[in-house]
């Protein structure tokens, strides 16, 4: 029976056998473009030596029967498993996958790397993602995006400057943003603005200093690896896109509505309150009636300005509404030995501060080619040009603005040339300016132009055995040109009421420089397997140079009116130059070791010779390592886990040198005083710096460890990763007492760590023909502190005054460091019995952090057929800010503390006083209250309130919606009656379109800093222009 | 592929022999280290004439504090924000340029001296640096009592300075004085010694005159310490006290960074756009020219614009009827007041050329006067000096930029007496007590500084309550100076003192004295 049972089954598989008839099938793979995919892989499933490969035209042929199933898979693309019909061509549109483990990357030194070979965290940002928002900056286009990655917009205003800080930052007083890499050569951070995002292939972020061995020390803050698109073999393509967004203010700083102009300075009513005043800046007056009043005093015509005495939004309508235009061209092609890759983008703006205009142009030309069979060649250049029209005087133009009591409809006020009471003569407040004059009368005219361009050789002897040679160049050559008008005031003007206006000098600045970077390579690579072993060996040097002059020209008084130059100036023009030269080489090797293609270790190491050194110091060598274990293709059960379809066990050491310092810096320097010469009689001053000789580069020691896990057939992916870093000797530049005869120190002390942990994961809930949903998140946690400084130094400011951003040992770095007012033992403020007023503290102390503790990111796409909705929100948390205008805002009268009391008498809130009986111990405060609740010479305007600092320092958590937009796929078949038109799209999206801030912050964006995005003195807003939401459409085309 | 391997051999030694020879060569393409931006070293004759320029700008910065604080100036109208001007309840960051840009010009005097230590043949450099060392000191003291002085300026070796008893440097500042006359002696004896020459911007290299500013230095600090400190030294040398003003003038002219300090705050810029305007004369002030105290046409037509009728205000009044100031202000005499030609005048502001004095005689003569009169010194009389210093104030004020006199000061002088016959404020024979000799050589002395070297006059005040105010509630205008909305506590209404700035309480916070009060925290020779 058993025999017979046997002889059954295999008559029964052999019928079968016979039954499916074996042919041959052909058909063409594409991507979702439908551009043909060469060299994917096509296979019958269980049958692994039946494969065939797709040519450059994308077709197969493979000899499959009816019923088979047919797996095609290619790096970067989602494996398909299609079932084979009867039908005699099968054609199979791939689609990318961004986190495929096995795919290839662009690291370091532009090498290609198996991610799986990876010791360390990466991540890779794709251009669909990267430009999904529109931001006209990469660096906008990347906030929210990497665990690990902050980035932070510092300003406000045109084309603003963002901060790219990776996993905290190291060093207390030197560069601290990740290291941005164009095609393999080292750009300053300035050009994520200045770069086209639509020409970005994609970006690989090495969270690490992993990078360090191959692009030198300023890898320690890791690296932004940024690879241009390239033409594809076989696909000509031209594309055209319009892009149109509007950019509005997205969050006000909040204003009293309820008292405007005077103040007790003007006596008071009956009601305690200050009285009116039709020329006062400061809103103490009296509460609003609605009755009609006089505004500055009679012109010399006779006639007077007047305003209701109501609210009117004007502060919030002085801002503008934004434009911004931006249309992209790109064509590619490519055949067997070469490809090009050319692209042009124009961006125009007009910005919210009214009169701010800008532009910028791109044209890129990428390239390759092979020369013989062992020769490859590829370029890419770009050149960028951007003008800036702008006004110098955001500042005080936005102080003045808010020294525009709520009564005065500041928007009547825009036509200062004509309107008799917008100019500056009529203008009814005599002390600060009409904000709209300020902004029209200071002027910055800026001119940059980029050039970036990359030439790589490589020639390859042999299989295995490359030698590249590459030549990186980017260079700025800029000019600026700052104007101030003239303005001449009526005798009347200058002498009506309390008048302080004053003639106007007009004056021009001018600037002129260039900075130059230039980048050599040369490196072998010799790649090898030997049956279970595999071997990567890199051996290199790099030089580097970098360049730089800036000469500036200024001239005051000018004589001719409206002639801006330098020559048309009375006295001694004003003249500065400065230049720069730095030398740096490094001697490289790193080797990566793999095993079965599941365990590879990588070790590295670096020596640098830098210029900026003493000879005795400028040597330095820094060696990493790390591993990669593929968990889930070296254990059979894993391996064969239907539910865990990944899983990579990773981790890394290493040691990085970092010198955070300029040229020149070693010696102290003596420089022209103001004046000199007088004739023939030259003087110089000391420098101010303390300077050492023997300055040596900062270390960074640091490891991390991680895995990355996908599970349910990659329908969820997930990366982990903790870090800690060490940085010690650190080169550190800082403000000392100015007893010793200098204010600032550079010296090597000091010890920061930062450590934290990163963890990426998204789910694909719905995944069928028609539904793609993907939701997920990333999480960053990050303690980042200083360790010590020195016993000399306690702390170290970051900011020049007094009150700012410091560096103090055992707190987190930075703290926010001011003035409170004196407290007892359990936090009560202390008031005086008598007058009921607080004192502020005799030192300054910490008021809270200023690093960003949790970051969030929640994003998600969901795209149904030609569809696709995209979404990210981005929460930071657990930090404190400085809101630097909020002094300003009390000081106008405008503050939403100012009428928290009403403008009356009031207690201290949780205030306590001396208790008379028990000498040094101190009693709840419930009566005595501060007589004067009023500004203009009352407690909001005194520097009891306005000095000190803990009245400003608000949470700065906040929620954003990064990032929406809703994208539609024109179908093809719609297309069918245009000829030409491949492929149209059609979106809408906003950026920043919602914020939600905490209760407290009244004022401004806390991603912004007024120490700007080089200085590590975060946690300090100013007077930046208030934070944009953008949104707008895009129309695109494919030929 | 035996033959491949051979050639990476190769082809590896080569790269790695060629990375080799790069390495050694490199240092070459190292040593481009040398700046091309700025001097990495100055000689002591480059240091000393900016020094100096800066004492002149220190000084009249010190000058516009004494103005504010000192009872001369109140605000004008079209200006608010007063704020602690006008309250005196100082914060830190008031009037803290005093501090910081004291010692950093301190720096570049003892650059100097530490360049010039031990070589004889810079003894002249040595003695000017430390002479100015001592001066700048003094000011200091008088300003914020204890300061960094013993561990100061000291660079990298201390770098957060502790505080030195004010007393302990004022006797230290007095010695250094004598040390530095001995050495312009010893330099006279020296045939190798580098004159000043062209560097010395105050006395265009006399030394005499640097012995003189020497030793009234010296009488000032013992005048001022008097009873408070024990120097070790109180006598003087034959080389006498100044006679004639000291004058910074390195070739201030109309240009850019190139005006009279003071002119340029006041007066106008050098593009003719008009200097500060938020001040004006106080009430009190004018009472000592306008007959209400005292009768002096010749210097009250000499300092104040339209002067008698020279609008006035009182300290904390504000409101719109106030008067605004006129371009280059009130204490800008000449009826010429379009800033690209105004500026050849007597007074107090003169013109954009005009010297900045240091020490000038009449603050000499009235600085000899008390000695004499408390017997520190006999070499001189205390009449005769009150008597010089009157005459001595008309010259300065009657002086033209360009040192020229304009008018006759002498005569005016004589008439002044004659004015004012019955007042011992003005002729010192009518004063009938050490009080009232007191009173009037500080009373003449604050008139002689008016707007000239104000914060002197307001140590004086601080020291001897002269001139006198009248404390009691209700005081007018022309009775005290004091702010109308003053927060002191103090019977006179006014401040003490100014705070140390906030830099020190960040970057010196161990060593900061603590607690300090504006109203309450006394220099220690003030009342």
């Amino acid at each position: 029976m058993r025999k017979l049972l046997y002889t059954f089954v295999v008559l029964f598989s052999m019928s079968l056998a016979a039954n499916a008839q074996v042919r041959t099938l052909k058909g063409k793979v594409g991507d979702q473009n439908s551009a043909p995919l060469q060299g994917v892989t096509v296979r019958l499933q269980g049958k692994a030596e039946k494969a065939a490969i797709t040519n450059e035209k994308g077709e197969y042929e493979i000899k499959a029967a009816t019923g088979d199933f047919l797996l095609f898979s290619s790096v970067g693309f989602r494996t398909e498993r299609i079932k084979v019909t009867a039908a005699g061509t099968l054609n199979v549109t791939l689609t990318e996958q961004v986190n495929i483990m096995d795919e290839v990357v662009v690291t370091a030194g532009g090498v290609k790397t198996k991610r799986k070979e990876i010791g360390t965290t990466s991540s890779i940002i794709k251009a669909e993602s990267l430009v999904a928002g529109k931001s006209t900056s990469i660096a906008g286009g990347l906030q929210g995006k990497v665990a690990g990655l902050q980035v932070s917009n510092t300003g406000g205003g045109i084309n603003p400057n963002f901060r790219l800080v990776l996993r905290g930052q190291r060093s207390l007083t030197g560069n601290n943003e990740a290291l941005l890499v164009l095609d393999n050569v080292i750009v300053p951070s300035s050009m994520l603005g200045n770069l086209n995002p639509e020409d970005v292939e994609d970006i690989v972020v090495l969270n690490g200093s992993g990078a360090a061995a191959l692009y030198g020390s300023q890898a320690s803050n890791g690296a932004l690896i940024v690879t241009t698109k390239k033409g594809k073999n076989g696909v000509t393509q031209v594309g055209f896109s319009q892009t149109t967004t509007v950019e509005s203010v997205a969050f006000f700083p909040k204003i009293q509505e309820r008292f405007g102009a005077g103040g007790s300075g003007y006596g008071v009513d009956l009601q305690g309150f200050g009285n009116f005043s039709y020329l006062e800046n400061q809103s103490y007056g009296p509460a609003f009636d609605g009755s009609k009043r006089p505004l500055g005093p009679p012109l010399a015509d006779g006639s007077q300005d007047s305003t209701y005495y109501q609210f009117y939004p004007g502060h919030n309508d002085f801002w503008n509404q934004g434009l911004i235009n931006q249309t992209d061209f790109n064509v590619s092609n490519g055949d067997a030995n070469s490809t090009m890759y050319f692209s042009a983008q124009y961006v125009g703006q007009s910005g919210t501060t009214p009169g701010d205009l800008y532009n910028r142009s791109n044209v890129r030309l990428n390239g390759t080619r092979r020369i013989g069979n062992t020769i490859n060649l590829s370029y890419s250049t770009s050149y960028t040009q951007n003008r800036y029209d702008i006004t110098t005087a955001t500042g005080s133009m936005y102080d003045q603005m808010l020294n525009m009591p709520v009564n005065v409809d500041i928007t009547r006020y825009k036509d200062w040339q004509n309107d008799k009471f917008a100019n500056p003569n009529g203008f009814y407040n005599p002390w600060y300016p009409n904000p709209y004059f300020t902004a029209a009368n200071n002027r910055s005219a800026t001119r940059n132009d980029y050039l970036t361009a990359n030439v790589e050789l490589k020639f390859t002897p042999v299989k295995g055995l490359d030698f590249v040679a590459r030549q990186g160049i980017t260079t700025r050559n800029y000019s600026n040109k700052n104007t101030t008008g003239a303005f001449k005031f009526t005798d009347y003007a200058k002498h009506t009421d309390a008048s302080s206006k004053s003639d106007i000098a007009a004056s021009v600045s001018d600037g002129m420089g260039y900075s130059t970077q230039l980048l050599t390579d040369f490196f072998t690579q010799y790649k090898k397997t030997i049956s279970d072993f595999s071997l990567n060996v890199i051996l290199g040097g790099q030089w580097k140079q970098d360049q730089s002059k800036g000469i500036n020209v200024s001239a005051n008084g000018l004589v001719v009116p409206g002639l801006f130059n330098v020559n048309n100036g009375v006295g001694t023009p004003g003249a500065s130059e400065s230049n720069s030269l730095s030398h740096s080489m490094g001697a490289y090797s790193k080797g990566t070791f793999g095993y079965k293609n599941y365990l590879y270790l990588t070790v590295s190491g670096r020596k640098d010779w830098v210029s900026i050194l003493a000879p005795e110091n400028r040597t330095f060598f820094y060696p990493a390592a790390e591993m990669s274990f593929i968990a889930s293709d070296a254990f059979d059960f894993l391996k064969n886990s239907r539910t865990i379809s990944y899983l990579k066990l990773r981790g890394g050491w290493s040691k990085v040198g970092q010198v955070n310092l300029g040229p020149y810096a070693l010696l102290p320097t003596f420089s022209p005083a103001s004046g000199f010469p007088f004739g023939s009689q030259a003087g110089y001053t000391v420098g101010n710096t303390l300077v050492s000789n023997n300055l040596k580069p900062e270390i960074t020691k640091g490891y991390e460890v991680g895995f990355d896990l996908n599970m349910f057939d990659d329908r969820f992916t997930s990366n982990v990763s903790f870090f800690h870093t060490n940085t010690t000797n650190q080169t550190v530049s800082t403000g000392v007492s100015g007893t010793t005869g200098f204010t600032s120190l550079r010296t090597n002390t000091g010890e920061t760590m930062s450590e934290g942990l990163e963890v990426t994961t998204h789910v694909t809930p719905i995944r069928s023909k028609d539904w793609n949903v993907t939701v997920g998140g990333i999480y960053t946690l990050l303690k980042n502190e200083v360790v010590s400084i020195s016993a000399d130094l306690p702390r170290l400011g970051l900011t020049s005054t007094g009150v700012g951003s410091y560096a103090v040992a055992g707190q987190p770095f930075p703290v926010i460091m001011g003035y409170d007012y004196k407290r007892d033992a359990a936090g009560h403020v202390i008031v005086d019995a008598t007058t009921g007023l607080p004192t502020q503290s005799d030192t300054i102390s910490n008021l809270g952090n200023a690093q960003a503790k949790h970051k969030l990111s929640l994003d998600g796409s969901i795209k149904y057929k030609a569809f696709t909705l995209s979404f990210l929100f981005e929460y930071r948390g657990g930090y404190q800010i400085f809101n630097q205008i909020g002094p300003g805002m009390d000081w106008s009268g405008t503050g939403w503390r100012t009428a928290l009391y009403d403008r009356k008498r009031f207690v201290f809130p949780n205030s306590v006083i001396a208790d008379p009986a028990n000498p040094g111990k101190y009693v709840t405060n419930t009566n005595i209250e501060i007589a004067n609740g009023n500004g203009n010479n009352g407690f909001w305007t005194d520097g009891i309130n306005r000095g000190v600092t803990s009245n400003y320092v608000t949470s700065a958590d906040f929620w954003k919606l990064r990032e929406l937009s809703l994208a539609y796929n024109v179908p093809s078949k719609l297309l069918a009656n245009s000829k030409f038109i491949k492929g149209c799209t059609v979106s809408l999206q906003g950026r920043n379109l919602l914020v939600w801030m905490a209760p407290d912050n009244y004022y401004t964006d806390p991603e912004y800093s007024s120490a700007g995005s080089t200085s590590n003195g975060i946690g300090l807003s100013g007077y930046e222009t208030p934070p944009s939401r953008y949104y707008g459409a895009t129309v695109s085309f494919k030929f | 592929m035996i033959k491949n391997m051979k050639n990476m051999k190769n082809i590896t030694a080569i790269i790695l022999s060629g990375v080799m020879l790069l390495a050694t060569s490199c240092n070459k393409y190292l040593d481009i280290n040398t700046d091309p931006n700025n001097a990495t070293s100055a000689s002591a004759e480059l240091i000393l004439p900016q020094a100096l320029n800066y004492t002149a700008s220190m000084i009249s910065s010190f000058n516009n504090y004494g103005v504010q604080v000192g009872g001369y100036g109140a605000n004008a109208g079209g200006y608010g924000g007063f704020g602690t001007s006008i309250t005196y309840n100082f914060t830190t960051s008031e009037y803290s340029g005093l501090f910081s840009s004291s010692y950093d010009l301190l720096n570049d005097y003892q650059t100097i001296i530490n360049k010039t230590a031990g070589d004889a043949n810079y003894n002249y450099f040595n003695a000017a640096a430390n002479i100015m060392k001592a001066l700048h000191f003094q000011l200091l003291v008088d300003t914020y009592n204890d300061v960094p002085y013993t561990d100061a300026l000291q660079g990298s070796k201390k770098l957060s300075p502790t505080y030195t008893d004010a007393k302990v440097i004022y006797k230290s500042i007095a010695d250094s004085l004598d040390a530095a006359i001995a050495k312009i002696n010893a330099g006279a004896a020296n045939t190798n010694v580098v004159p000043l020459g062209s560097a010395d911007i105050m006395f265009g290299g006399n030394t005499t005159s640097w012995k003189k500013l020497a030793n009234t230095i010296k009488l000032r600090i013992l005048v001022r310490g008097n009873g408070k400190v024990t120097f070790s030294n109180s006598t003087f040398g034959s080389d006498g006290f100044l006679t004639t003003d000291a004058l910074i003038n390195p070739g201030y002219t109309r240009d850019n960074g190139k005006q009279n300090p003071k002119w340029n705050t006041w007066g106008w810029g050098y593009t003719g756009s008009p200097g500060t305007k938020s001040w004006m004369p106080s009430t009190f002030s004018k009472t000592f020219y306008d007959g209400i105290k005292l009768t002096d046409n010749g210097r009250g037509k000499a300092v104040y614009y339209q002067f008698p009728t020279t609008p006035t205000n009182q300290l904390g009044f504000e409101g719109v009827s106030v008067v605004s100031s006129p371009d280059g202000t009130f204490w800008f005499p000449s009826t010429s007041r379009v800033g690209t030609s105004a500026g050849n005048s007597v007074g107090v502001l003169k013109g954009p050329n005009a010297g900045l004095p240091v020490i000038t005689a009449a603050e000499s003569y009235f600085i000899q006067a008390e000695a004499a009169l408390k017997g520190i010194i006999s070499s001189t009389t205390a009449a005769a000096a009150f008597s010089n210093g009157i005459t001595a104030s008309f010259k300065y004020l009657y002086m033209l930029p360009d040192g020229s006199t304009s008018g006759n000061p002498t005569a005016d002088a004589a008439t002044y007496l004659t004015d004012n016959a019955s007042s011992y404020l003005v002729n010192y024979g009518l004063a009938t007590s050490d009080a009232q000799r007191l009173e009037a050589i500080i009373t003449q002395k604050w008139v002689a500084l008016n707007f000239v070297n104000s914060d002197q006059s307001w140590n004086d005040y601080r020291r001897t309550l002269y001139p006198k105010l009248v404390n009691t509630p209700g005081a007018t205008a022309l009775q005290t100076f004091a702010s109308r909305v003053s927060e002191s506590t103090r019977p006179d209404k006014l401040p003490t003192r100014v705070l140390y700035p906030a830099s020190e309480g960040s970057y010196n916070t161990a060593n900061v004295p603590k607690g300090i009060s504006p109203f309450s925290s006394l220099i220690f020779w003030a009342q």
